[in-house]
């Protein structure tokens, strides 16, 4: 067949996807992200093969650890020299860098080989929503998210809170806390 | 050929390729020239030897088309050299084989296509190719995509299979409201 080239430009062809970390748990996040990094979405797939594709993840500030991870969870590092260990809480690593956190969950859930590093160059990961025109210009499809980004009490309006079904009254002298918005709230609204 | 330095009891691997003009026109016997060479005393060369005396006018009567080089060489093992009309060339060890297994490579020799034997990496194969055709990344995609920002909610929301209680709540009211 005259077209056989191009036909396999478009079988091995990579496709960028997108993924909004917003409050999604970046453990779990990591092996869905592995599973199109390797390419095993494909139905061409060989563990041998580098059929990949390119992986944008958005708002990876924004990840959101079960329980209380980000106190507890260490990250280690070790310069080889004496005395040359070191670890660090997750929050921590977390303020130094806030892509180092996803970086480091896709890391330890792609395979261990030598693809790895080949892998690792193609996850692209920005703190915020705005990435490089030249980037996201090759997004041609989105993976979706895998957990229910929660909403809120301060971004429903006073008249749907109002409207929201009551199940019960509270006693009269019944003290109810209330958050304070953020100021960063503030600036949006 | 492959231009890899292997080891001699190494088969070479490689992916499977095309053999243009497969098949095309007739017959060409792609074994050339056949160099035999052995030793005149030495008891290891004993089967070559009685291969020269009983076999070798046979086969060369029988193949006029293949050259054969008789190389006394004192005090060596007999080996069988094949050169090939592709410019491959094959050695065969004779030591320790007998006549009758001489005579079994050099016909196995005279058949070869001159092509080295090598290891199929992926051996994937069909006899009923596709008909729909290969498959490409942007088959069965959701039309959608074309027309809508990637940016867009939408896409990337969370499809839960069970329904918050919120929502439970909402529906409820909506009914008793309706009501």
């Amino acid at each position: 067949m005259a077209h056989n080239r191009v036909i396999q430009w478009g079988a091995m062809a990579r496709t960028w996807w997108l993924y909004d970390a917003k409050f999604q748990c970046p453990y779990r996040s990591a092996e869905k992200l592995c599973m199109y990094l390797e390419g095993r979405h494909k139905p061409l797939y060989h563990p041998l093969s580098d059929v990949g594709d390119h992986v944008v993840v958005i708002n990876t500030r924004y990840v959101a650890m079960a329980e209380d991870l980000w106190r507890k969870q260490q990250y280690k590092h070790d310069t080889r020299y004496a005395g040359g260990k070191s670890s660090a809480t997750a929050w921590r690593l977390h303020e130094a860098d806030y892509t180092k956190i996803l970086y480091k969950a896709v890391y330890s859930a792609a395979p261990k080989n030598l693809l790895r590093p080949t892998i690792m160059r193609r996850l692209h990961l920005y703190p915020e929503e705005d990435v490089p025109d030249d980037i996201i210009g090759n997004v041609s499809d989105v993976i979706r998210q895998i957990q229910v980004v929660p909403k809120p009490l301060d971004s429903y309006s006073a008249q749907e809170i109002e409207e929201f079904p009551k199940l019960f009254d509270w006693p009269e002298d019944h003290v109810i806390y209330k958050r304070k918005a953020t100021t960063e709230k503030k600036e949006e609204s | 050929m492959l231009n890899v330095n292997m080891g001699s009891n190494v088969i070479p691997s490689t992916f499977l390729r095309n053999v243009m003009k497969n098949g095309i026109g007739r017959h060409v016997c792609q074994l050339q020239r056949v160099t035999l060479s052995l030793c005149k005393w030495s008891p290891g060369s004993a089967p070559a030897r009685e291969f020269v005396e009983q076999d070798m006018v046979d086969f060369t009567r029988q193949n006029p088309g293949i050259v054969f080089y008789l190389k006394p060489r004192r005090h060596r093992s007999p080996v069988l050299k094949a050169e090939y009309l592709n410019g491959y060339t094959e050695e065969i060890d004779l030591t320790k084989l007998s006549r009758e297994e001489i005579n079994h490579w050099l016909g196995l020799l005279k058949g070869r296509s001159g092509q080295q034997i090598v290891r199929l990496r992926k051996d994937f194969h069909t006899d009923t190719p596709s008909i729909q055709g290969v498959w490409n990344p942007f088959l069965f995609k959701d039309t959608e995509l074309s027309i809508k920002d990637v940016r867009d909610p939408s896409l990337s929301e969370y499809i839960s299979p069970f329904k918050s209680a919120t929502e439970k709540l909402l529906e409820l009211k909506k009914k008793s409201g309706a009501s």
